[in-house]
Order: structure tokens, then C-alpha cells, then sequence
């Protein structure tokens, strides 16, 4: 295929707006103990939270990145952000009392529709904080509690503090550590014994506020025999300086239980997208992250199962576009740590207009993980010379009872297919557009419908103007 | 003899040498004084253990005394009178002074910033040089054999290979030998070099097989350059030394080119093996396919990490990495890293990798058929390295190769 002809329109990005929404409070700028001492007055914290944070924080200023990360280094402006601003009082559960403006910029986004239509619960975080946080009644009957992240831990201290940061420590890494020091807002799921909650919980977030650290915190319990889909949007104005997003995502999928999380992360190419997701999977627990990353200057998020349970099974199912500006730096990481376990990471990436995308895996079994299968396979489209593909899997086997296998393929749109096509009667740019829906239908398939329309639409989206 | 890997030491070794040579010596040396030695945090570096690894107390002679002998099939007379060149290294500067200094250190620079390349590329001692002259093709495979002697000793040998546009040959190298079996104390190092040129429409058949003693430290770089239409075939065979690191790389520069990779190890006992491969199409229309084999049994280490690069704009890049590994002890290490790095987009370009033991299906059926466990372990190992095997030419190597390995999986 030729040379890109057409840049790539900013104005596709139809998530690009802001509003003026007038902000209640907001801290400081740069990453402080006292922005955290405000953070935790504002939010009525107990003192253990805040001497979490304030040591997370020291974490971060002093970790270091990892060595195999490229870039990131001076990239980012840490003293100029705003690591707390919320233009809302608090929560509200019912959609009427969520300030008029706030719900003026979900309708634009088509949030709220959504809710009646498909969706068990809707929760819709603005800046720091959650505005609108509510769950179908029946769900709520059953036990299954659905709430932002800081009511979580004020509703049910117990559960929270046992296991809040378990599974990422601050330790692990530097903006786990921040986000530790910095964390507000996000989702506080819990799934009692065997309730099967079969409609997707979501949640919409949204930054609005220019120059602006979002960290939401995510805690996702599912006990024995349970299941829950929890489903993630986002995305952001178009400003012309940056802003970063850096959640941390830890889940606990129990004995037998199935958990299910996706993401369809939409940032603006302003929003650097630096995230920490893992679940502990325990006995012939499932996991499955279904993680579609279209949007974002610069992505760094490996989605992680660590399987701790005999007979557990972790899959991770990713999808990257890098169009122009972009760098997908996605994948994901199995590790084993208990006998006849199985994982599976699919991943299929696109590279456009100057993007790039990178796979990183890592697949680790520790010698007590006997009999474990794993299997991985990647896929990489570049459609132009200017773009870029990476793979950078590593696996790391201890000992002789495991089986681990791993494919990877770079290819271009090739001028065969293009040509069948075309010759029968369809037009260049909607047979690329086929070649490219077609090759990651494997992903999408596994979407709920509404947002597979929506990831279909974002890319046919990038593909526009990719045909000279 | 002194010991230690210093500057006067290079300055022996060089006294005598060209000015240029010594130069690229010195250069080599001064690389090698400002790397530090790899630690566990270097990610390549991060699953080996080299503590008992020690430079200050290996014997290295300040002159070309060098524990290692180097054995050279001798030239038929008919290939010598079409000019090929086929001699030590020393015999090389001498004679061919010009020629050498037109490829030697063109490849493995000595600025390098890895730290066993350097001290390599400041400290070899022994070596061989090949040249074949345009459209002469050598039917008879040339073979050099460096025989390791000595303790706690430094053997480090250069060898270069030139084959000129439209020429032919096929080369056998073997390392073997090494301290006496149960010595202890320092380890020696092997520090190796292989540069290879291939011309235009050259074709070069490359066999190397490495079968060191244990306490050997064995650090390999072997680099071709395949400029247009040329192809190399690499057979490379890892067996000895308590451990290695192999770098074998290829760089694509002509259109056409070829290259094909293939390797095999077994690594058993406390052996340590690290292989870095590099498929570099800096050039378009280039085909590359690599094949590493292992078996690793006992508490054998085994680390691959292949990295596929293709340049910007070189298009109808065709490159293909597999790295396959065979687990047949609950102590092992396997890591197998394989990358791709790819900016340019009219390319088909794959890799896979896998680590798994034998198949309990087949064992099974084997057995069932009257073979003993052991037997029908033997019979699937063995066929699980043939593909590799099967792409020797030379079928004495081949029957080494083949002897070697089942002597390396009876139990």
C-alpha cells in the first residue's frame, strides 16, 4: 500500500470537547505530602490511608523506572499537574441529581442512554472524583455492591482494607506508587458467594480539567462460585499539553468464580495512559481481560493474571490501534504459581499513520506450577512505511512440567486480498477497511454488542485517509 | 607469563603487528576498561550465574603463545592455485597484510560497548583467515579445529572470512579441548570472533561446533555481512564449556540476500547457555530464517533472546524466528525471549517460540512398540534436534554432530 496521503483529522476524535465546568476543589500542582494531606481532610480519610499515602508517595519519588521501559523519562512534567480536582460535591444514585453541566457532558458522550439499555449498574467519574454511581435494584438485593472506590472503603472498612493494595503493592512499581499516594475515585465491586451478576457493570471516565493526573483505584472481589463483567470506558478533551491517567485495577477472583473486565480506553492523544491491572486468580478461578486500547499519546499497560489457585485459568484478550502520535505499548502477563493452570494471551495490534505499537509479554511459571499450558499468539498489521511494530515477549520457565508455546506474526494489508476485493466492485478504502475489521473480529466478538459497534466505529475512524 | 588483561599485555601481543592492528588493540582495550562487568540487573545478563567468573586470575599470555592451537585442513593445491587463501592468522598479516586490514575489525568494531567483544576484539591471540577469490568455488570442505589447553587460561582466536561475488566454499570450525576434566579452581575464558563478508551471489556454508571441557567461560560473537544475492546457511552446535554466550548475527545489505540460521544445544549438568541472535535487514528484499533447538536436562540454564530488525523502507523483508526447547528435568531454567522490532510495512515477518517436554503420547506409543523408556526418550530427543541436523552438508560433521548428541542424552 502507498504512502499516507491524508493526515489523520483530529476532528474525528469526536470525544475531543471540554466544557467549563466550574471546579469545587482542587489542590495544588505537583506531586506533595501536602497535596495528600489535603486530599485525605477533603475525603475524611482514616489515618491508616494516610499513612499509606504518604508513604506510597515516597515510593514514587524515589523509584526508579524499569530499565526495559523506553522513554517516559523527562517526558513527563510531574510539578505541573493537578493530582486532585473534582467538580462535584459528591456522588449522587440517581441521574437527576447529578449537576445539570456534568450531565450535559455524558449526554453528549451517549453515557447515560446506555445505563436502561444494557447495563446492571453505571458509574461516571469526572476529574478526581465519581459523580454518578448507582446499581439495578435487583442486583443490589442480591448482595453485590457496586460503589465508587472511597465509599468503598467507608462502607465496608473490612473487606477494603483486607484487600487494598494485596495484589499491587506501591512497591511494585513507580506509578503504582503514585497512583497509591494519589489514588481517587474508581470502583468498589463485591460479589458475594455464588451471585452471578450477568448484566456488565460499567463505568465511564472522563477527564475534563487541562494539565490534570486522573488516578482512580479499582477493587473488583468475586467469592466462590460467582461472576461479574465489569466494562470501562474513557476519554478526554484535546488539549495542547499533556495529562496522565494512571489507575491501578486489583481484582480477586475466588474458588470457581469468573471475572470479566474490558476496556475500551479512548483517551485523547494529550493522555498519557499508565496503568496497573492484575488479578489473583484462585482455585479453577477464571479471568479474562478483554483490554482494547485505541486512544492515548503513550500507552503502558500489561494486564495481568496471577494464577495462585490450582486448576486456575487467566486469559487476556488485547486489542491495539496506533494511529499518528501514538505509541501502544500493550500485552499482558501470565504468571503461575500453582499446578494445572492454563493462560492464553491473544493479542492483535494495527499500526497507522506514523503509530506504533508494541507487544510486551510476559509468561512466568515458578516451579511449583507444574502441568501448566500456556499459549500465546500476537498479531501485528502495519498499514504505511512511517508506522511501527514491536514484539518483546519474554518467557521465563522453571522447570520441566509446563508447556508453553508462543506465535507471532508481522504482516502488511497484502495486495492480494486488496486486489479480490477490488474487483469485485469494492472501493480501495472499504476493502482495507474489511481486511482490517476481519482481522481483529476475534476480539471484538467477545465485546458486548454496543461496544463493539463503538470499537468498529473508532477504527474505521483511523482508517480514514489510510489508503492513497 | 603475566597475568591480567591490561594494557601492556595488549601492547605484547601487539608488538609486532601492523600499526593499524594495534591501534584498533588499543581502542578495543580502552572499551573494555570502561564497561563494567555484566551484573544480574542487565536483563540479557539477569538469569546467569558468572560469579566464579575471574578476570584478575586468568593466565594470559603476553605474546602469541596462546593456549590454543589452531589446526587447519591442509589446502589442496588445485584450490591454492585458483587462489584461495586458507591460513592462520599470523601467516595472514604477513603474507596478505593488505587484504586483512581491508575487512579485519570492519565488523566486530572495537568500540563495541559489551564488554567480552572488547576484550576479545583487544586480547586474540590465534586465528585463521579464509578468502576466496570472485567465481572460485571450493568443493572440498576447508576445517579449522582450535584445541583448548591449559588452566585457568585465556584462548581467544579471530577468525575471518572473506568470499568474494560469485564465489563458494564451505567451512568447518570446532572448539574443543579445555583445562584437564576435574580441575577446579578459575575458570578459562574462550573470548571468539567470527566475522564473515559475503559478497555479491557469494555463497558461504558455515559449520561451527563447540564441545569445550567444563570450567570454561566461553563468550562467541560470530557476524555476517550478506550483501546482494549472497546467502550463508549457519550450522552452529553447542554442547561444552560451564557456560556460554553465543551472539550470532546476521546483517542483511544487498538485495536478495540470504541467510539461514540454525542451532542446536543440549545442556546438561550445571551447564549455563545464553544465545543471542540478530536478524538485522537493513535492506529490502532479504530473507532470513532461523532455527534454535535445545534440549536442556539436569540444572541446565538455557536463555534465547532473537531479536528480528527491519530498517525503515526495506520492503519484502521475509524473516522467520523459531526457537524451540525441549525440558527434561524439573530443575531446569528456560527463558526464551523473541523479539521483533519492525518499521517497515510490506513485509511478512514471524516468529515462534516454545518450551515443553516430551510428549507422553509418544513415549506411550514407543514403549507399547517394545522400546524401554530410556530408549524411547533417546529416540524422541534425537528426533527432535534432526531438523537442525539435517541441514549439515558434510556428512562426517553431521555424524559427529549426531555421535555428540546421543553421548550427551544417554543417561
Amino acid at each position: 500500500m502507498s504512502a499516507t496521503t491524508e493526515p489523520f483529522v483530529h476532528g474525528a476524535y469526536k470525544e475531543g470537547f471540554h466544557d467549563d465546568l466550574k471546579t469545587l476543589r482542587t489542590s495544588r500542582k505537583g506531586a506533595s505530602h501536602e497535596v495528600i494531606d489535603y486530599m485525605c481532610d477533603v475525603k475524611g480519610e482514616p489515618d491508616w490511608m494516610r499513612q499509606f499515602r504518604h508513604r506510597s508517595l515516597d515510593i514514587f519519588l524515589t523509584k526508579e523506572l524499569p530499565p526495559w521501559l523506553p522513554g517516559l523519562r523527562d517526558e513527563i512534567a510531574y510539578d505541573d499537574i493537578t493530582y486532585y480536582a473534582s467538580p462535584v460535591e459528591k456522588s449522587a444514585n440517581r441521574w437527576e441529581d447529578v449537576p445539570e453541566e456534568i450531565r450535559r457532558t455524558y449526554d453528549k458522550l451517549g453515557i447515560a442512554k446506555e445505563e436502561q439499555k444494557m447495563l446492571g449498574g453505571l458509574g461516571a467519574q469526572i476529574d478526581s472524583e465519581m459523580a454518578y454511581h448507582n446499581i439495578q435494584e435487583s442486583l443490589s438485593k442480591k448482595g453485590v455492591v457496586f460503589l465508587s472506590c472511597d465509599e468503598g472503603l467507608k462502607q465496608y472498612p473490612d473487606i477494603f482494607k483486607e484487600h487494598f493494595a494485596k495484589s499491587i503493592p506501591p512497591e511494585d512499581n513507580k506509578f503504582a506508587a503514585l497512583n497509591s499516594a494519589f489514588w481517587s475515585g474508581g470502583s468498589f465491586v463485591y460479589i458475594p458467594k455464588g451471585v452471578k451478576c450477568d448484566v456488565p457493570l460499567s463505568v465511564y471516565f472522563r477527564i475534563n480539567a487541562e494539565q490534570f493526573g486522573q488516578f482512580e483505584r479499582t477493587l473488583i472481589i468475586c467469592e466462590d462460585d460467582s461472576f461479574c463483567h465489569y466494562v470501562e470506558g474513557c476519554s478526554a478533551p484535546i488539549y495542547t499539553t499533556n495529562s496522565l491517567h494512571s489507575a491501578v485495577v486489583e481484582i480477586f477472583v475466588k474458588e470457581r468464580a469468573r471475572c470479566r473486565y474490558t476496556t475500551i480506553q479512548n483517551w485523547s492523544t494529550d493522555v498519557y495512559n499508565l496503568v496497573t491491572k492484575r488479578a489473583f486468580v484462585y482455585k479453577k478461578g477464571v479471568m479474562e481481560w478483554v483490554d482494547g486500547n485505541l486512544g492515548s499519546g503513550r500507552t503502558v499497560k500489561y494486564p495481568s493474571c496471577y494464577m495462585v489457585g490450582e486448576g486456575a485459568h487467566g486469559e487476556i484478550l488485547s486489542l491495539a490501534s496506533a494511529d499518528k502520535n501514538m505509541w501502544q505499548d500493550a500485552g499482558g502477563k501470565l504468571v503461575f504459581y500453582a499446578p494445572n493452570c492454563t493462560g492464553r494471551i491473544n493479542s492483535k495490534s494495527i499500526s497507522g499513520h506514523g503509530g506504533r505499537s508494541s507487544y510486551r509479554g510476559l509468561v512466568q511459571v515458578s516451579p511449583e506450577a507444574t502441568n501448566c499450558r500456556v499459549q500465546v499468539n500476537c498479531d501485528a498489521l502495519i498499514l504505511d512505511e512511517q508506522s511501527r511494530s514491536d514484539t518483546y515477549p519474554v518467557m521465563e520457565i522453571d522447570g520441566d512440567l509446563a508447556t508453553v508455546e508462543h506465535e507471532a506474526s508481522v504482516s502488511n494489508v497484502s495486495d492480494e486480498q486488496l486486489f479480490y476485493l477490488m474487483s469485485r466492485g469494492i472501493r480501495k478504502e472499504d476493502a482495507v477497511s474489511m481486511i482490517v475489521n476481519g482481522f481483529i473480529e476475534p476480539i471484538v466478538k467477545e465485546l458486548p454488542m454496543e461496544f463493539a459497534v463503538e470499537i468498529n466505529r473508532l477504527i474505521n475512524l483511523q482508517m480514514e485517509g489510510s489508503v492513497g | 607469563m603475566t597475568t591480567g588483561f591490561t594494557q601492556q599485555t595488549v601492547e605484547a601481543i601487539a608488538s609486532g603487528e601492523p600499526a593499524w592492528l594495534k591501534s584498533q588493540r588499543l581502542a578495543a582495550w580502552q572499551t573494555f576498561e570502561k564497561l563494567p562487568l555484566p551484573s544480574r540487573r542487565d536483563v540479557e545478563w539477569q538469569r546467569f550465574d558468572i560469579r566464579a567468573l575471574n578476570l584478575d586470575k586468568v593466565a594470559l599470555a603476553p605474546n602469541r603463545q596462546s593456549p590454543i592451537t589452531e589446526k587447519l585442513t591442509a589446502l589442496p593445491v588445485d584450490l591454492a592455485k585458483k587462489g584461495i587463501i586458507f591460513c592462520d592468522m599470523a601467516t595472514a598479516l604477513a603474507k596478505h597484510g593488505d587484504l586483512v586490514k581491508q575487512y579485519l575489525g570492519k565488523s566486530i568494531a572495537p568500540d563495541e560497548p559489551q564488554k567480552f567483544f572488547a576484550l576479545h576484539s583487544a586480547f586474540w591471540n590465534t586465528g585463521a583467515f579464509l578468502y576466496v577469490p570472485r567465481n572460485v568455488k571450493a568443493a572440498l570442505p576447508l576445517e579449522i579445529t582450535y584445541e583448548f589447553s591449559g588452566q585457568s587460561a585465556a584462548g581467544s582466536p579471530r577468525t575471518l572470512i572473506v568470499v568474494e561475488p560469485g564465489a563458494e566454499a564451505t567451512l568447518v570450525q570446532k572448539f574443543v579441548g579445555g583445562p584437564p576434566v576435574g580441575s577446579n579452581g578459575t575458570p578459562s575464558v574462550h573470548a571468539s570472533g567470527t566475522e564473515v563478508f559475503v559478497k555479491e551471489g557469494g555463497h558461504l556454508h558455515y559449520i561451527s561446533m563447540q564441545n569445550f571441557a567444563p570450567n570454561v567461560f566461553d563468550f562467541t560473537l560470530k557476524r555476517a555481512h550478506v550483501d546482494r544475492d549472497a546467502e550463508i546457511d549457519w550450522v552452529i552446535g553447542m554442547f561444552g564449556s560451564s557456560f556460554m554466550r553465543y551472539d550470532i548475527q546476521c546483517a542483511m545489505e544487498g538485495q536478495g540476500g540470504t541467510s539461514f540460521m540454525y542451532g542446536v544445544g543440549v545442556g546438561s549438568g550445571k551447564q549455563q547457555f545464553g544465545q543471542f541472535t540478530r536478524q538485522h535487514h537493513k535492506t529490502g528484499n532479504t530473507i532470513s530464517d532461523l532455527m534454535f533447538k535445545n534440549v536442556y536436562r539436569d540444572s541446565a540454564v538455557g536463555n534465547y533472546a532473537g531479536v528480528i530488525k527491519v530498517e525503515k523502507n526495506a520492503n519484502g523483508t521475509n524473516a522467520y524466528q523459531a526457537n524451540r526447547n525441549l525440558v527434561l528435568s524439573d530443575k531446569v531454567k528456560c527463558d526464551t525471549r523473541p523479539i521483533l522490532e519492525i518499521e517497515s510495512n510490506q513485509l511478512r515477518c514471524t516468529h515462534g517460540a516454545t518450551v515443553g517436554r516430551l510428549d507422553e503420547n509418544q513415549l506411550f506409543y514407543l514403549r507399547s512398540r517394545g522400546l524401554t523408556l530410556e530408549q524411547s526418550r533417546q529416540v524422541l530427543i534425537e528426533a527432535f534436534l534432526e531438523p537442525v541436523l539435517a541441514r549439515i552438508q558434510v556428512e562426517s560433521v553431521r555424524k559427529e554432530f549426531g555421535s555428540l548428541i546421543h553421548s550427551k542424552v544417554v543417561r
